[in-house]
């Protein structure tokens, strides 16, 4: 029989630690990967291209030592860029198409501004779009004969006076300029290395930024190239290699990818041209071209963020989260305490606390979505707007039957001899509360607070409707307490935005998951604090 | 200085201070809410329009079309970001609430019928897409592609995507029940990247190298066949005011300043298609 309840002892023994040692797994399973790939957006390699950024929008780093590493890296990409460029004019011809339109435009302007007689404009008008749009058309074809008898047809109106000396002349050289590029070029695969060429540049760009002679984009976004080491990577491989789907050759109708790099002579499509050197050009100097440094990046949690959170970091969110968190508490422990208090000190055992009792249990168990459709009925129309004030109130709601039954409990386990002793010795019911229960309940509190700490600081149903923005004012702390009627950004919504609206996120999981690991870093420090608090105080409650 | 007085002099100076803030609160504030397909536009807009009026403070919100539409006629936002037409019954509320809804539409967006790179269909009718999603065609077979059953992805019916999907391919028939919900444009980029015989949909700027999209009744989504409508499932993005926004208002800017050339290469540059050529 002992050795029976020994075993059953036993099982019962591994049973317990091996659940613990389960959920442990699970969550580090769960968490490290997350927090890893967070990580990221702290520690990583940056590039010259970062460090621009930040000069730029943040107004940070040595203006002397930017410039001497911008002009480094100019200078190996030159040659890059130069063959980049030299290549495209002949495939791109929007540029010239673009040239010979406005040379037409400015052509009519000319002939007002010498007051040519209205016939004589006319004609001049109508064979000045004649010779336009054979050039126009000279650059559509694909056939070189007929792209060369167009070209004539351009050509043989050279030498009117009237074109003379006037902007239309301009065409002409461009003809020129074309009749040697038709030289180069193999026409008919022109579509198709207009469209790979698409795809070259905007590698191109993403690596290095805008091309020389483009202008600012108005997006920050796009006025920088890789800022950091592993996306250039990324793009270097992006730049070189190209995926065709083929079909696998077996019966199954699937394709299957294959990778040729663009340079290949035989398959790739830019094997044959002037343009070929381009790929290992950048591949080889791609250190030199960017500069890559290690770096700490730890003002990721302060920074303030560019639109989608391209780049910057998460420090508005950190500060609404933190004013959420801490203001939400602020509303839900005296409530939650004194109710408590109430239900154990003063309350009759009656009925109607057994309802109160469990209505609190049940609203402990209320989905938090519905805590946020309360607070945009309630507080969302009693304060006027969505804003920080109605949020916490909402997420101190959703956290008062956690603090409630807490303090309950802890309430409860002050042992009856303390208050006695206080009575004992006069005081009264309500002192007897504040300075003998209260600070013997102190650490249960504490827990209790810690457990809605993280609920109120991760929910983000309860704030959807009641003051959370993606984009908005940083709120200005400050005595004024204007703040309070401002929305605000948090975490917990930022890390749901950033996931389903924007295409960037798919570019930039550094900053989605850096988002997620400052939550959980968050909440973590908090929970920290007030751990320590509860340490402080039960140590102090038993007289160390 | 007694506790007491210290007691009455704070009441007194949080109580000013209250006063100050309600006074305070109405500075040039601009609310923006609604759709999470027009909503990257909304945060791209906000930024560079902050750079232009530095004393406006924008807020951005994305909750969806449906959202969208009733914070305006609750008059929670000024302007509501919608990937869809109000409904009827929308308009009908706002009426009833004294709101007058005008539509303005800053740009053209393609709802791309997409599927796996490695699926080597590339053409569909209009009708075989309403039969996947009806559940009659549920194999690629079928289709004259490989072996491989049919995983139909739609996004969820509160957003606009859905709508638009639904009355334009779907002729507003009910979707089968295999239909797998998805809640954003890159949850659905992620579900058919990672499922070769995935078939979904999602916004053009959502195109790139993992997923192939589809040629609908002969017509390969670009930006121009987009920009022209002649792409069957295109539509335009909406931003409603309530009434014509005052000329020189801040929303009149707002509101117009997809116009300019600055918005244009914005809505270029998040991957929408503008209206007219700049």
């Amino acid at each position: 029989m002992t050795l029976w309840r020994q075993i059953k002892n036993a099982f019962f023994t591994a049973l317990c630690s091996s659940s613990v040692l389960f959920l442990a797994v699970a969550l580090m399973l769960f968490l490290f990967p997350m927090l890893w790939k967070g990580s990221k957006a702290v520690f990583f390699r940056k590039t010259v291209e970062f460090d621009k950024m930040q000069k730029e929008l943040f107004k940070r780093g040595k203006a002397e030592d930017l410039e001497r590493r911008t002009a480094q890296t100019n200078q190996a990409r030159r040659e890059a860029l130069d063959l980049l460029e030299h290549f495209s004019r002949g495939i791109d011809t929007a540029l010239l198409s673009r040239e010979a339109r406005s040379a037409y435009q400015q052509l009519g302007r000319h002939l007002r501004y010498l007051e040519v007689a209205d016939e004589e404009y006319a004609r001049l008008r109508e064979q000045a779009k004649e010779i336009r749009d054979a050039f126009l058309q000279a650059l559509d074809t694909v056939d070189k004969a007929e792209a060369e008898s167009l070209l004539d047809t351009v050509d043989a109106q050279r030498s009117n006076s009237r074109f003379q000396n006037s902007p239309f002349e301009i065409v002409f050289s461009l003809s020129k300029q074309y009749r040697q590029i038709l030289q180069e070029i193999d026409l008919s695969r022109r579509s198709e290395y207009a469209a790979e060429l698409d795809i070259v540049k905007t590698e191109m760009r993403k690596l290095f930024g805008p091309l020389p002679g483009e202008s600012v984009p108005p997006l920050p976004q796009d006025r920088f190239g890789a800022t950091r080491w592993d996306v250039a990577q990324k793009h270097l491989h992006y730049l070189i290699y190209q995926t065709k789907w083929v079909p696998s050759g077996k019966d199954d109708k699937r394709l299957i990818p294959k990778q040729i790099r663009r340079d290949d002579p035989d398959e790739g499509i830019f094997g044959k041209t002037e343009l070929a050197p381009l790929f290992s050009m950048v591949e080889q100097n791609l250190a030199a071209m960017l500069q890559p440094r290690p770096t700490i990046y730890w003002r990721y949690f302060l920074d303030d963020s560019t639109a989608g959170h391209y780049f910057g970091g998460a420090g508005p969110e950190v500060l609404g989260t933190l004013l959420l968190t801490v203001l939400s508490m602020c509303f839900a422990v005296p409530l939650g305490v004194l109710s408590a208090a109430y239900l154990v000190e003063y309350a009759a055992d009656g009925i109607t606390t057994r309802v109160i009792r469990t209505c609190i249990n049940t609203l402990a168990g209320v989905p938090s979505i519905v805590y946020g459709l309360f607070g945009l009925a309630f507080f969302v129309l009693m304060v006027g707007k969505p804003c920080i004030l109605s949020a916490s109130m909402t997420l101190a709601l959703l956290v008062l039957p956690v603090i409630i039954r807490a303090s309950e409990e802890a309430i409860r386990a002050v042992p009856q001899s303390y208050k006695e002793a206080s009575l004992a010795l006069g005081a009264g019911k309500f002192r007897t509360f504040l300075t003998v229960t209260l600070p013997a309940a102190g650490p249960g509190i504490l827990t209790g607070i810690i457990l809605s700490l993280s609920r109120a600081a991760g929910e983000t149903a309860p704030i959807l409707f009641a003051g959370a923005v993606a984009l908005g004012p940083i709120p200005n702390i400050g005595l004024h307490l204007k703040w309070l009627f401002q929305p605000t950004r948090a975490l917990s919504y930022g890390c749901y935005d950033i996931t389903v609206g924007d295409r960037l996120a798919m570019q930039v999981p550094h900053n989605q998951f850096g988002m997620v690991m400052t939550l959980i870093l968050l909440v973590l420090v908090l929970n920290l604090a007030a751990i320590f608090l509860r340490w402080r105080m039960s140590r102090k409650l038993q007289g160390i | 200085m007694s506790a007491y007085q210290f007691r009455n002099l704070s009441t007194v100076l949080i109580g000013f201070s209250l006063l100050v803030c309600w006074a305070g609160a109405a500075d040039k504030v601009l609310q923006i809410d609604g759709s999470t397909t027009v909503g990257p536009l909304g945060d791209a807009f906000a930024e560079v329009f902050k750079e232009l009026h530095p004393d406006v403070s924008i807020t951005v919100k994305k909750t969806g079309s449906g959202d969208g539409a009733a914070a305006l006629i609750d008059g929670r936002c000024d302007i509501a970001m919608m990937s869809r037409f109000m409904k009827d019954k929308e308009f009908q509320q706002a009426i009833e609430k004294g709101v007058y809804p005008v539509a303005h539409v800053i740009a053209m967006d393609g709802v791309c019928i997409v599927v796996h790179p490695s699926n080597p269909i590339s053409e569909l009718r209009m009708d075989q897409v309403r039969d996947i999603y009806m559940g009659k065609i549920t194999n690629w077979k079928e289709l004259g592609g490989p072996d491989m059953p049919i995983v139909p992805v739609s996004r969820d019916t509160s957003s606009g995507t859905y709508e638009s999907f639904h009355s334009m391919v779907m002729n507003n028939e009910k979707m089968a029940p295999n239909v797998e919900y998805v809640n954003s444009n890159p949850q659905a980029h992620a579900r058919i990247r990672s499922t070769p015989g995935a078939i979904g949909y999602v916004g053009i700027g959502f195109l790139d190298r993992y997923v192939k999209p589809l040629k609908i009744n002969g017509v390969t989504p670009t930006r121009s066949t987009i920009a022209k409508g002649i792409y069957p499932v295109s539509r335009p993005l909406f931003l409603f005011t309530n009434g014509y926004p005052k000329l020189g208002s801040i929303v009149h800017a707002f509101c117009t300043f997809y116009l300019t050339e600055k918005g244009q290469e914005i809505i270029e540059a998040k991957g929408f298609v503008p209206l007219t050529e700049y």
